[in-house]
């Protein structure tokens, strides 16, 4: 165990120490989704260590006396976890159209999270509707719940968030006193929540994303028939499934969404705690990458690329309230459909006379982000920072630990230390996409393009918040180049 | 504004207009009584009025406030009044303005700017001193200082006093100054703490630095000194910067007197009474701004609470089951605590002891109040108590007001009992009356009695009612 | 006797604001400022502009200043002062952010001045050294290059500042949290407990069209009101409709003075307070703002547009060359633009497919929730 751990420590081309990398990899992430192809076999969450116990392992097993070091590199090794993303600019699926499919059944009652499985999802839910359409503001979602059997839907397809959430407090609190809160109960129907979902997909666009997104809580699927004839179905209907699996995987779920999603499996994944749950929840937020091998994208005829008309309505304050189109209420201001003049109180919205899409430049702006994502940073060796000669982040100005001096205690590993550095160096430069993102030995992270050199806090910060590099931006040829070079990468 | 400085804000509202109108001579005063004792709208209204040209019409003014906020805006305007910061003008018939004071606006105009040759922000000594000393320790000089103090308070209550040295070397000055603002009294030769001496012990070190200078000023008078010179002394002392010393030589008979007494408390450093330089300690340079907020440097109980250096500035761990482990070695500490805890174990840097019904009625006996001690162990928890919201457990927080309540069941108030009402009606019509003067305490319909705490006007209107049917 | 109020547990009687945290965004364009010069040069400006950041400094015991100047070739911290990246020296305090420790460096050169306010005078050297070494290494071919300024990269640089000092002022220490995906991550979480920290974006903007960054900007936006940070724009020349929607969309001041010469006043009155005050005051909003989007093509302002699926980029026309997009070359169905949603879900389907599957009540229908509904209930 020590001795592995050793190895941990300096080697990076040690069996074990990929292992355990790439385990921790798929606990983390489930947006890494074109790894799983180029890796044939994948560890299963069994097979990995919680999070708990490996980061206890880790904690104690720094024996070299340098604990506190470690505990820090590790600290930022967790947050980096979170940015692995893919940066390519992949053609993603903007215009979406998801249907979310909660487990009501009563394997949710499990208390293995707190207060239970059902409030504990309920509760993420509300959140993700709200993230989502923060991050896909001309998508539309649909919420089904797979209850006692039955999938029965909770709120029509719709651009609104506030639906949603509403729709979904009404599962436990309902607004008509009569009913009573809906407790999970029963089984639930894989294939009935397919068959629904599929049905509530079948009329959208072609260009926009059908995809079902499945919280399954449950262990079992009670279905009325065949599945796999539903599953050819919702191939058929280029429909993908993503499922958020809870205590363990199931063959079925595999089966699913492998069958989905072009035999890719790492749409489902499984939370072992509700940290996770929440984390992997959130990860489906980010519009999925459009696939060449599917057979829509094939045929040319059933493009997934298509002009859209939309409005661009202008807000009008009136002194006088006139009837809005969307609820039938007097509303003293709005936004006019640019086609129809009809006036709606809030974007975006689909005109509800003459069904043109009415939204804000702005909307479409907050998606750009997908579109030209920053790139990943990189480590920074101590060899790089001295040549840098960095001291302070760029963004927030806070100081960085200083380059050790050459003749270090640890000096009889540190030669070994820096071959490996430059190992990866070298690596870099080949796949450097693919480097797996961790913590970086001398806290520093260097953006590619500028060669700024950032603090862990920025890095997050910039790469899941604003989505800038200011590095990049603060210095004008770099803005430029960087400038063209997203436009032209995005094909 | 926080706790501490509101006691000086009180203090400072009651001195009179030309007191302030002296004091706002200098900037220095003007910016530090701007900085800390104004409220915050109070501070928004004044900043937009220093570069207008005219008076602010009190109609413009009322229309820059959302309604819903009416009331902090007269309680700003109220206290701006009352310090002399502002002034009402009656422009026309209808129409009133606010402006502010002259001297007032010029002093805070020209501590913004830096303008001016006034000096007030302290002259730094330019003379290379060879015994310089280093911020350390200061900090140093100004905790022993201040526990001492602290634990003169204390000492004799907690029965510690015998034991070592702390609180041995306070100065007669002081002793004479904390039996002055009632602190202490002695009696038999031996310290006893009062009820405000436990409010200020339990208080943040900065709350009790103003305290105990609000003594000093009120007795300042008696010295011989003027409060004015005091006062903008002290302010000049909250811009001073920590380290740097600064010279004697501008300083006016009554501020060198000052120092001496301040040096007793820690305030200042001199390396002696004739040094020609003095040293602002961290208790100084803290006393126009928040200690636990400041933003220039390590807060000050982090300094001056705790005897190790260690690096967060709480160091008690409650559990729910009322055990309290406190992670110190400060006898002060452990003083203080052992006044509502039952200390059972000492460790070379940990006691620990339980909050049981005894200790924490014994105190309140003493004149603690429970919330005294409740903000006493959230303010000193430790980090990792911090994390937690709310930050003592909920259990140990209700039981220790609970506690505090047993020993109040029984509320006496002075009062008459009126009862032997002719009739329902009659009593109904006295009671209502009663009711809507809001001195009804309690009332027994079937019995027609009722209790009032004020008799006068109800007397007054029983005898206009006879007059009334007599006649 | 009173009920005992066992429930009532918040100890803290919070009465002082929380910290506040300006961070000063500061046009520098040249092109712009030759243009004012007759009414406000840019050296009165600064004057204003340190008065006001003094004023804020004195506003609350614990607020924050950062200054940034967005140049035409970079955009440049004023304050706090970023250390030279050249001779490494051994610096080991932790350097966190505060105005004291970042000002470290330049302290001895600030001369003792027993008639200003210490912080102040360290402020103000700062800005004002920092800034002369910005001019000087500003070059004639750097302004010929571009008539604009780099906007989005200060916007960047205040908004990291202001995330990284959050941070640090959150009660919880950020490195030693057992929790660390919500540290920084979700951002909502973090605001739903309370924030010891309110922040605030200040751009002092004299530039007019902002359009090559339009991305960067927009994202900035995004960021802010996430943070739901409130970006303040003073307009003092040019105008901008992105600059507009910033205000609009972070909840944050839009003015445009007419007389530029007033700075101080417009600074003092409509900037300074902070989140705190301004939910007692009225503010200034910017009014009606423009959020019609211009055309990728041409740069008209479209009421319809079409919009690429793939890039999102706007079409004032639907006839676009081979029909390919212009920006990301996809090849666009036009068809798809017209055709409305059908009405009807073809319900015989869906039929057929049930009964492959089982029970009636199994039907995914409109009559499926209450069916279900109701005997749970009973």
């Amino acid at each position: 165990m020590a001795d592995s751990d050793y190895e941990y420590e300096q080697d990076a081309s040690d069996d074990e120490y990929i292992g355990e990398r790439r385990s921790s990899a798929t606990r983390a992430h489930a947006s890494g989704k074109r790894r799983a192809r180029e890796k044939p076999r994948k560890p299963q969450a069994w097979e990995t260590s919680t999070p708990m116990t490996t980061s206890i392992d880790t904690y104690k097993e720094a024996a070299d006396g340098n604990l506190q070091q470690s505990v820090q590199e590790r600290e930022e090794e967790r947050k980096r976890k979170r940015l692995r993303k893919d940066t390519k600019p992949f053609q993603r699926g903007i215009i979406r159209h998801v249907t979310l499919v909660l487990d009501l059944s009563e394997a949710m009652l499990e208390r293995d999270m707190r207060p239970n499985r059902y409030i504990t999802m309920i509760n993420y839910t509300q959140e993700y509707v709200r993230e989502f359409f923060e991050q896909n503001p001309i998508s539309q979602m649909s919420v089904l719940g797979m209850h006692d059997g039955l999938c029965i839907r909770i709120s029509e397809l719709s651009g609104n968030p506030s639906d949603h959430i509403a729709a979904i407090q009404c599962l436990r609190a309902p607004k008509n006193p009569k009913d009573g809160p809906k407790e999970p109960k029963g089984s639930p129907s894989l294939q009935n929540a397919l068959e629904l979902a599929r049905a509530t997909l079948y009329h959208t666009p072609s260009h926009g994303t059908r995809e079902v997104i499945i919280i399954f809580g449950a262990l079992l699927s009670l279905d009325p028939g065949d599945i796999h004839q539903t599953i050819k179905a919702c191939v058929r209907d280029r429909i993908r499934v993503s499922i958020i699996g809870m205590s363990a995987r199931l063959r079925i779920c595999q089966e699913i969404v492998g069958r989905t999603n072009g035999g890719d499996q790492t749409d489902y994944v499984v939370a072992t705690d509700q940290e996770l749950l929440r984390e992997l929840l959130l990860a489906t937020t980010t519009p999925p990458v459009i696939r060449s091998t599917q057979p829509a994208f094939a045929a040319p005829a059933e493009s997934a690329a298509a002009l859209m008309m939309m409005g661009f309505p202008s807000r009008v304050v009136e002194d006088v309230p006139t009837m809005c189109a969307c609820h039938g209420m007097l509303t003293r201001g709005g936004y006019t459909c640019s086609r129809c003049s009809a006036k709606v109180c809030s974007l975006p919205v689909t005109c509800p006379s003459c069904h043109l899409t009415l939204l804000l430049s702005t909307h479409l702006a907050r998606s750009y982000h997908h579109l030209f994502p920053l790139r990943n940073w990189t480590e920074v060796s101590w060899k790089r920072a001295k040549e840098k000669g960095s001291r302070q982040c760029v963004g927030c100005l806070s100081a960085f630990p200083e380059p050790p001096p050459e003749d270090h205690e640890n000096g009889q590993n540190g030669d070994a230390h820096q071959e490996t550095v430059d190992g990866a160096d070298g690596k870099r430069l080949v796949d450097e996409e693919d480097e797996e993102q961790k913590a970086s030995e001398s806290s520093r992270y260097e953006c590619r393009a500028c060669e700024s050199h950032f603090c862990i806090d920025c890095d997050t910060f910039c790469h899941m918040v604003l989505h800038n590099c200011p590095g990049c931006l603060s210095q004008l040829p770099a803005s430029e180049v960087q400038g063209d070079g997203d436009v032209t990468m995005a094909d | 504004m926080s706790a501490s400085s509101s006691q000086a804000l009180e203090y400072l509202e009651l001195l009179p207009g030309s007191v302030h109108k002296k004091l706002y001579d200098q900037p220095s005063t003007a910016l530090a009584i701007f900085r800390c004792m104004l409220p915050h709208l109070a501070k928004t209204i004044v900043m937009a009025m220093l570069y207008m040209t005219g008076p602010f019409p009190a109609n413009d003014l009322d229309a820059w406030f959302r309604s819903d906020a009416k009331r902090e805006k007269d309680k700003a305007i109220s206290v701006l009044e009352r310090l002399h910061i502002i002034m009402l003008r009656q422009e026309t018939s209808n129409q009133i303005s606010y402006q502010l004071t002259k001297r007032f606006a010029q002093s805070l105009r020209q501590a913004l700017t830096g303008g001016g040759t006034h000096r007030s922000f302290g002259v730094p000594s330019n003379q290379p001193d060879a015994k310089r000393v280093d911020k350390a320790f200061l900090d140093e000089y100004a905790r022993k200082q201040w526990e001492n103090i602290l634990f003169y308070m204390v000492g004799s209550t907690v029965g510690l006093a015998d034991s070592n040295a702390l609180g041995r070397d306070v100065g007669e000055g002081t002793k004479a100054l904390l039996k002055a603002g009632d602190f202490v009294r002695i009696a038999h030769g031996r310290v006893h703490i009062t009820r405000t001496g436990f409010e200020f012990v339990l208080q943040e070190v900065n709350a009790q630095v103003w305290s105990l200078l609000i003594v000093y000023l009120k007795h300042a008078s008696q010295l011989n000194m003027s409060e004015t010179d005091v006062l903008s002394f002290l302010f000049m002392l909250g811009s001073l910067e920590l380290g740097q010393d600064y010279t004697t030589t501008t300083l006016s008979p009554t501020q060198l007197q000052m120092l001496e007494d301040l040096s007793a408390f820690g305030i200042v450093y001199r390396s002696s009474k004739e040094a020609s330089t003095f040293y602002p300690t961290r208790l100084a340079t803290t006393l126009t701004s928040d200690s636990v907020s400041l933003s220039t440097s390590e807060p000050i109980t982090n300094s001056l609470s705790s005897a190790g250096h260690r690096a967060g500035k709480g160091y008690i761990i409650i559990e729910t089951n009322y055990r309290l482990y406190a992670y110190t070695s400060s006898l002060l500490q452990i003083a203080v605590l052992s006044l509502f805890t039952k200390l059972t174990t000492r460790f070379p840097n940990l006691v620990s002891g339980k909050l049981t019904k005894e200790s924490i009625t014994r105190a309140v006996r003493l004149g603690i109040s429970s919330s005294q001690i409740l903000s006493y162990l959230s303010a000193h928890a430790h980090p990792q108590m911090q994390k937690n919201s709310p930050v003592l457990p909920p259990t140990v927080m209700d039981q220790i007001r609970l506690w505090e309540y047993e020993g109040e069941r029984v509320e006496t108030h002075n009062g008459f009992l009126m009862k032997d009402f002719g009739s329902e009606s009659e009593f109904r019509e006295l009671l209502e009356y009663a009711e809507s003067l809001g001195v009804l305490v309690w009332k027994n319909e079937e019995k027609r009695v009722f209790f009032v705490d004020r008799v006068e006007q109800i007397s007054l209107y029983l005898n206009n009612k006879k007059r009334t049917q007599d006649r | 006797m009173n009920a005992i109020d066992g429930t009532d547990r918040h100890i803290k009687t919070d009465e002082a604001p929380p910290p506040s945290l300006l961070a000063i965004v500061l046009d520098t364009n040249p092109h712009a400022w030759a243009h004012l010069s007759s009414t406000l040069p840019l050296s009165s400006a600064i004057a204003n502009l340190l008065v006001f950041i003094n004023a804020h400094l004195a506003s609350g015991n614990a607020n924050e200043v950062a200054v940034i100047a967005s140049h035409t070739h970079r955009a440049a911290w004023l304050y706090p002062i970023p250390q030279s990246t050249t001779l490494p020296t051994s610096q080991n305090g932790t350097s966190n952010g505060d105005m004291e420790t970042n000002g470290a460096p330049t302290e001895p050169s600030v001369p003792e001045n027993p008639n200003k306010y210490r912080p102040f005078a360290i402020i103000e050297k700062a800005i004002l050294s920092n800034f002369a070494k910005l001019l000087d290494t500003t070059k004639e071919s750097d302004l010929a290059s571009t008539p604009t300024t780099l906007v989005g990269g200060a916007l960047s640089l205040a908004l990291s500042y202001i995330a990284k000092s959050t941070l640090l002022h959150s009660p919880v220490d950020p490195l030693a949290t057992d929790n660390p995906l919500s540290a920084l991550a979700d951002s909502e979480t973090m605001h739903a407990q309370r924030t010891p920290l309110t922040s605030r974006v200040l751009v002092i903007s004299v530039s007019g069209d902002l359009a090559n960054q339009y991305i960067p900007v927009m994202n900035a936006i995004f960021a802010a009101q996430r943070r739901r940070i409130p970006i303040d724009i003073l307009k003092l020349a040019g105008d901008t409709v992105l600059l507009q929607q910033a205000c609009d969309a972070t909840g944050g001041i839009y003015m445009k003075p007419e007389r530029p010469e007033g700075l101080l006043q417009y600074l003092m009155m409509g900037f300074l307070p902070d989140a705190t005050a301004r939910r007692s005051l009225v503010m200034p909003s910017a009014g009606g703002v423009d959020f019609r989007a211009a055309c990728f093509c041409h740069r008209k302002v479209v009421d319809i547009g079409y919009v690429c699926s793939v890039c999102l980029s706007i079409f004032c026309t639907p006839n676009l060359p081979d029909n390919l997009c212009l920006t990301c070359g996809s090849y666009l169905s036009l068809a798809q633009a017209q055709t409305a949603t059908p009405a009807v879900i073809p319900r015989q389907r869906k039929k057929k497919k049930k009964r492959v599957g089982g029970t009636d009540s199994a039907t995914p229908g409109g009559s499926t929730p209450a069916g279900s509904g109701t005997p749970v209930h009973t």
